[in-house]
C-alpha cells in the first residue's frame, strides 16, 4: 500500500512493532495456561479495612454477571453505581462531548470505550492517568496488552474485556459454511446481510474483501488506501445486499432469522451458539478485526481514586475476572484464567470461540489507529454508507 | 351554536397582550430565536472537529452546497418527491373543488382553489426545471412520508366517521381508543412492528404462501414497512382532525341536503365531504411533516436504501458532531415544508390548520 | 349543565344521531363501514397486543425477541431494571412540570384569543401552529444549537440537560395546549362572565367561579394531550438530553442491545392506566348525562 504513512504522534510504537505485539497477543492467549495459585492480592483487599465510598461506572450492555454487580459492594463497602447505557462509541462520546469540555463530571467515574475512542479522549484530556500506585493486581494484566497502540504509556487505560470480530452466521440460512468475507457480498444472501455500525470493525472486513492483506492492514491505512472497500462497501449497501448496519442489535436480528449472515463480534456469538446450535461463527480466510479491547478509563473529574483502584482490583482478581469471561464469553485481559473458568464453566473452557485455535489468531488484525485528518474523513464517508 | 352577537369577544386594550406574552415569549425564546441561531450555524464554519460549541459565523453558503451535495441523493428525491406529491395533492384539490363549485361557492373554495393551483404551478414548475431522470432511486423522506399520509387519510377518515356520526353514546370512548395505543412509547411500537413482521414470522409467512410475497420476500427492511410504521405512527393526528371537522358539521344542513339530494351518497359527496375537507387538510399536515423529518421507522424497519433525510440529520448532529453540515440540511427541509404550509394556510386560512 | 356542556364543545346532542347516518347507510353498506372502521382500530391496536403479549414472556435468551413461554415473573418484578426505573420516572417528572407550565401559559394565550379581538390576533393564530408544522428533528437540532452556543449570553442553561428538556417540552406543548383549550373555548358565551360581575362578583371570583369551571373541560383535555406529547417524546428530546436518559431514550438505547421485558410491562402498565382513566371518563359522562337529562 502507499508508502507515506502519517506517523503517529500519540504512538511511542511503531505499527510494525504493534503488529508485532499483538500477534504476541495472540500467541500468548494459546500458550498453555500456567495457574497463577489462588489469588492472594485480592485476599489482601477482602481481609483489609473496606473501603468504603461509591463509585459509579459505565460500561456495555450484558458485560458484567449479575454476581459481581452484587458482590463488589459487599467485598469492598463501595456503593456501586453500575449503568449500561454505552451502546456506540461515537453516540458516547456525542453525548458527554459538551460536558467533558466543560470540565463538568459526567456522572461516571469509570467508563470503559473501544482503544479507538480512548485514545481520543486521552488526547484531549478528558481523562486522568489511572490510579495504579494503589491498585495491587496490575500485575495480572496479561503481558501482550502492556503499552498498548492506544495509550502507548499505558498510564491512562485498564482494558476491561478484549474480543475479535469475524462473520456469524445460521447454517439453517445460508445452507453452507461460511468461510470468507465474499460470502458476505454473495447474491444468494440478498438483504440478509448485516454489518456493524461500528467502521472499524466493518472496514477490517470491507478493506480485506479488495485485496489488501492483513500486514498492509497493520501497517496503516490511508484514506486512499480505503477508496475501494468504502465503494464495495457502498454498492453493497444501495443494492440491496445490506440488509442493516446495527450495533449490538444484530443478535436479535440473527436470532430471528432477519439476518442469514453477518458481521459480528465474537463474545456475543459465543453466548448465543449455547442456545441457538445453528449458529455458527468463523473468522474468514481471508482475516478479521482483533484484538481489540474495551478499555476502562478513569475521568478526568473523578476524585475516587480509592474506589477506581478497588473496581479495577477487584475485576483484576482471576477469580472475578474467570467469572466475568465466563458471562461475556469475550476474551479476559487477565493472564491465566484458564482454570478458573474451567471451574465455574467447563462448557466456556472449551468453547473455541473463546480460546481460539492458533491458525485463527494467526488471520487476525488489529485496524490501526487513523490521523485524525483521515479519520474524519473516513466517518464521513462511512456515515454516507450507512445511511446515516 | 349560540348567536354571534352575544359571544363576540370583548375589544381589548391590553389585557390580551398579557395574557398571551408568557406563552407567546416563551415561544419566541425557544422556537424562534432556536431557529434563528440553527441558521446561524448552516453559515458557520467548525474550526475543530470535536469541538462544537465554538462556531464561527462566516456567511459560509458552501455548507449548504456541500451538504446538499454530500447528501444529494436523500435530498434530491426528497425535494422531487414532494413536489410529486404537492401537484398530486393540488390536483385533487382542485378537481373536488371544481366539481363542486357550483354548488360550495364561498370564498374559502377560491381561496383553496387559488391555493392549490399555485401549489400545482409551484410544483410543476420546479419538477420540471431541476429533475433529471426519473426513477434510479424511486423513494425516500416525502414520497414515504406522502404514501404513509394517503394511508392514514383512507384509514382513518372511515374511522372517524364512523367514530362521529354514529358512535352515539360511546363517542368519546371510541375516539380514546384511537388515542391509547399512542401512550405506550412510539419507539416501543414501532420494535414491535418488527417482532410482527420479522422474516420468520406468522406474517410473512401467510403472505409468502398465499402468494403476495414472493418465496424470499421480506416486509421489514423494505420501503413499505417503512411507510407502513409512519403510516401506524401517525395516524391518530389524522383521525383526530377529521372526526372534529365532522363532528362540527351542522345536522341541519345535512338533513336539507337529504331533502335536496335523492341519494344520500351525493349528500354526502357534496356536503360532508367538502365540510370536512379542512379536518383532512389539518390531519395532512400533522401526519406529513412529522413523517417527513422522521428517522425511527427508517432506522428500526428500514434498509441503507430507504434512509432518510431525518436519519441524516440525526447522524451529523448527534454522531458526528458536525453541526454545521446538519444546521444546513435541516433548514433546507424546514424551508421547504414552511412554503408548503403558507401556501395551504393561505389556502385554508390558519384557523383550520388544527381544527 | 348540558347548555355549559354544548358551549364548551362537549358531545354534540343525541338527536344528530336519529337524523344522520343517512337510512341506506343503515342497511347493508352501513355494515361494511362499520367493519372497516372496526378493522381500523384492529389496526391500531396490534402492536398494543404484542406488547402486551411480551410482557408476560419467559425469555430464555437475554433478548426478549422470540416466544418462549408464558410468565408472571416480569409483573411481579416490574423494577427489576434499575436504569429503566430512573429513566421511567424521570420522564413522569418531566411531563408533569412541562404540562403544568404549558397548561399555565397556553390557557392564557387561548384565553386571549377566544375572549378578546385585538390587533396581531391572527399572527398570533399562525405563529401558534408553526411549532406543530416544524418537523420534530428541526425543533431539535435548532434548540439544541441554542443550548450549546457559547458566544450569546443568554439567560438559558449553557448545556443540554434536564433543563433543556423540559424547556423544549414546554414549548411545544404550549402550541398543543394553547390551540386544544382555543377549540373548546370557540363560541363560548363570555357573557356569563358579565352575568357573574352584575351580580357582584369581583373579577378574581368571576375567575375562579365563572371562567375557570369553563375551561376546565378543555384545560382537561389539553393537560392529558400534552402529558402524553411528553412523555412520548423522543425526537426532541434526543437532541437535547445531555447525560439524560428518559423512558424513551432508554428504550431507543435497549433497542440497540435488548429489550428488558420490563420495558413491555411498564408500556402495558401505561396502557392499563390510561384505559382505566378513559373508562371512567365515558362512564361518569354518561351518568352525568342521564342525570341532566332525567
Amino acid at each position: 500500500m502507499s508508502n507515506d504513512r502519517t506517523p503517529q504522534p500519540k504512538s511511542g510504537l511503531s505499527r510494525r512493532e504493534f503488529l508485532t505485539r499483538g500477534a504476541a497477543a495472540a500467541g500468548g492467549l494459546a500458550a498453555a495456561p500456567y495457574l497463577l495459585g489462588g489469588s492472594p492480592a485480592w485476599a489482601a483487599v477482602d481481609e483489609g479495612a473496606k473501603v468504603g465510598g461509591k463509585v459509579d461506572v459505565l460500561n456495555w450492555t450484558f458485560y458484567i454477571d449479575k454476581k459481581s454487580k452484587k458482590d463488589f459492594p459487599k467485598q469492598t463497602g463501595i456503593k456501586l453505581k453500575y449503568s449500561e447505557t454505552l451502546d456506540d462509541n461515537n453516540t458516547f462520546f456525542a453525548k458527554y462531548q459538551e460536558q467533558f469540555a466543560n470540565d463538568d463530571h459526567i456522572g461516571f467515574d469509570i467508563v470503559t470505550p473501544t482503544t479507538w475512542m480512548a485514545a481520543r479522549l486521552i488526547e484531549l484530556g478528558y481523562v486522568q492517568p489511572m490510579p495504579f500506585d494503589l491498585m495491587e493486581n496490575r500485575g495480572n494484566l496479561r503481558a501482550e496488552l502492556e503499552n498498548p497502540a492506544w495509550d502507548p504509556t499505558g498510564e491512562y487505560t485498564v482494558p476491561w474485556q478484549t474480543g475479535y470480530t469475524g462473520i456469524a452466521y445460521n447454517i439453517e440460512a445460508t445452507g453452507r459454511e461460511i468461510t470468507s468475507v465474499e460470502d458476505l457480498f454473495d447474491p444468494k444472501f440478498e438483504g440478509r446481510v448485516g454489518w456493524l455500525l461500528e467502521m472499524r470493525d466493518s472496514m477490517t472486513l470491507a478493506l480485506l474483501s479488495t485485496g489488501m492483506t492483513r500486514e498492509e492492514i497493520a501497517a496503516g491505512v490511508t484514506f486512499n488506501d480505503a477508496k475501494p472497500a468504502f465503494d464495495r462497501l457502498e454498492k453493497a449497501a444501495q443494492g440491496g445486499q445490506i440488509r442493516r448496519f446495527t450495533g449490538n442489535s444484530y443478535v436479535s436480528d440473527l436470532l430471528s432469522g432477519d439476518f442469514a449472515l453477518n458481521v459480528a463480534w465474537s463474545g456475543d456469538v459465543a453466548q448465543l451458539t449455547l442456545e441457538e446450535p445453528n449458529l455458527r461463527f468463523v473468522v474468514p480466510d481471508e482475516g478479521g478485526h482483533g484484538f481489540w479491547a474495551d478499555v476502562m478509563c478513569m475521568v478526568s473529574t473523578s476524585k475516587r481514586d480509592k474506589q477506581v483502584a478497588a473496581w479495577l482490583d477487584y475485576f483484576y482478581d482471576p477469580v472475578n475476572a474467570a467469572r466475568v469471561a465466563g458471562y461475556t464469553s469475550y476474551i479476559s485481559p487477565v493472564a491465566d484464567i484458564e482454570d478458573e473458568l474451567a471451574a465455574i464453566d467447563p462448557d466456556a473452557a472449551e468453547n473455541t470461540i473463546l480460546f481460539p485455535e492458533q491458525d485463527v489468531l494467526d488471520r487476525l488484525v488489529q485496524f490501526p489507529l487513523l490521523d485524525p485528518d483521515d479519520e474524519e474523513r473516513f466517518d464521513e464517508r462511512y456515515a454516507e454508507i450507512t445511511g446515516g | 351554536m349560540a348567536g354571534a352577537a352575544d359571544t363576540a369577544p370583548k375589544r381589548g386594550r391590553f389585557a390580551p397582550y398579557g395574557l398571551l406574552s408568557p406563552g407567546i415569549i416563551w415561544l419566541i425564546l425557544f422556537f424562534l430565536v432556536p431557529v434563528a441561531i440553527l441558521l446561524r450555524a448552516s453559515l458557520s464554519s467548525q474550526p475543530e472537529r470535536f469541538v462544537p460549541d465554538d462556531l464561527r459565523f462566516k456567511w459560509k453558503w458552501s455548507n449548504f452546497s456541500n451538504a446538499l451535495n454530500r447528501f444529494g441523493p436523500q435530498f434530491q428525491d426528497a425535494m422531487r418527491n414532494a413536489l410529486i406529491a404537492a401537484v398530486v395533492v393540488a390536483v385533487i384539490i382542485a378537481a373536488v373543488v371544481v366539481l363542486r363549485r357550483g354548488l360550495w361557492h364561498s370564498t374559502r373554495a377560491r381561496r383553496l382553489l387559488i391555493g392549490a393551483l399555485v401549489a400545482g404551478f409551484f410544483g410543476a414548475y420546479i419538477i420540471t426545471s431541476t429533475v433529471d431522470g426519473w426513477g434510479d432511486h424511486f423513494q425516500r423522506s416525502f414520497l414515504y412520508a406522502g404514501i404513509a399520509t394517503l394511508l392514514c387519510i383512507a384509514i382513518g377518515y372511515p374511522l372517524a366517521y364512523v367514530i362521529a356520526f354514529r358512535g352515539g353514546a360511546y363517542k368519546n370512548l371510541l375516539l380514546g381508543l384511537v388515542v391509547v395505543p399512542f401512550f405506550t412509547t412510539y419507539l416501543i411500537r414501532t420494535i414491535a412492528w418488527k417482532t410482527i413482521l420479522f422474516d420468520n414470522g406468522p406474517v410473512v409467512d401467510i403472505l409468502q404462501s398465499i402468494g403476495v410475497l414472493g418465496d424470499s420476500g421480506r416486509l421489514l427492511a423494505t420501503p413499505g414497512a417503512v411507510i407502513g410504521g409512519l403510516a401506524y405512527n401517525f395516524l391518530p393526528f389524522m383521525v383526530l382532525p377529521i372526526y372534529v371537522s365532522l363532528e362540527k358539521i351542522d345536522v341541519n344542513l345535512v338533513d336539507a341536503a337529504r331533502d335536496l339530494y335523492s341519494s344520500p351518497a351525493r349528500a354526502f359527496r357534496k356536503v360532508v365531504l367538502p365540510l370536512s375537507l379542512p379536518g383532512i387538510f389539518a390531519g395532512t399536515l400533522l401526519t406529513f411533516i412529522p413523517a417527513s423529518g422522521d428517522f425511527i421507522n427508517a432506522e428500526l424497519l428500514g434498509s441503507p436504501t430507504t434512509s432518510m433525510i431525518g436519519n441524516v440529520v440525526q447522524n451529523q448532529f448527534l454522531v458526528q458532531l458536525d453541526y454545521p453540515t446538519a444546521a444546513a440540511l435541516s433548514f433546507v427541509l424546514m424551508a421547504i415544508i414552511t412554503i408548503a404550509v403558507l401556501i395551504y394556510a393561505k389556502a385554508l386560512g390558519t384557523e383550520d390548520l388544527t381544527g | 349543565m348540558t347548555t355549559v356542556e354544548r358551549a364548551v364543545g362537549g358531545p354534540a346532542p343525541v338527536e344528530v344521531q336519529r337524523s344522520f347516518p343517512p337510512p341506506w347507510l343503515r342497511r347493508g353498506g352501513s355494515w361494511l363501514l362499520n367493519i372497516y372502521a372496526v378493522l381500523g382500530l384492529v389496526y391500531l391496536f396490534i402492536p398494543i397486543f404484542v406488547i402486551v403479549a411480551f410482557s408476560f414472556n419467559a425469555e430464555e435468551t437475554k433478548f426478549n425477541f422470540t416466544w418462549d413461554g408464558f410468565t408472571f415473573d416480569n409483573w411481579a418484578h416490574p423494577f427489576a431494571e434499575q436504569g429503566l426505573v430512573d429513566a421511567f420516572v424521570l420522564s413522569l417528572e418531566i411531563a408533569a412540570i412541562a404540562t403544568a407550565v404549558a397548561v399555565v401559559l397556553g390557557g392564557l394565550v387561548a384565553l386571549a384569543l377566544t375572549r378578546y379581538r385585538f390587533r396581531g390576533s391572527a399572527l398570533v393564530n399562525l405563529f401558534l401552529v408553526l411549532p406543530l408544522t416544524t418537523p420534530e428533528i428541526v425543533l431539535g437540532a435548532s434548540l439544541a444549537s441554542l443550548f450549546i452556543a457559547k458566544t450569546y449570553p443568554s439567560p438559558v442553561p449553557d448545556s443540554r440537560g434536564f433543563l433543556a428538556i423540559l424547556i423544549a417540552h414546554v414549548m411545544f406543548c404550549v402550541s398543543f395546549v394553547a390551540l386544544t383549550v382555543k377549540a373548546r373555548l370557540r363560541g363560548f358565551d363570555w357573557t356569563l362572565e358579565d352575568a357573574a360581575m352584575d351580580l357582584g362578583a369581583g373579577p378574581v371570583r368571576t375567575f375562579t367561579k365563572v371562567t375557570l369551571p369553563l375551561m376546565l373541560p378543555g384545560i382537561m383535555a389539553a393537560a392529558l394531550l400534552s402529558f402524553a406529547l411528553s412523555l412520548d417524546d423522543f425526537i426532541i428530546t434526543l437532541f437535547n438530553s445531555g447525560d439524560q436518559t428518559t423512558f424513551p431514550i432508554y428504550i431507543y438505547g435497549a433497542a440497540q442491545r435488548a429489550i428488558p421485558p420490563q420495558i413491555q410491562v411498564l408500556s402495558s402498565m401505561i396502557l392499563i392506566v390510561s384505559v382505566g382513566i378513559l373508562a371512567t371518563g365515558t362512564f361518569v359522562g354518561r351518568r352525568r348525562e342521564r342525570a341532566a337529562t332525567s
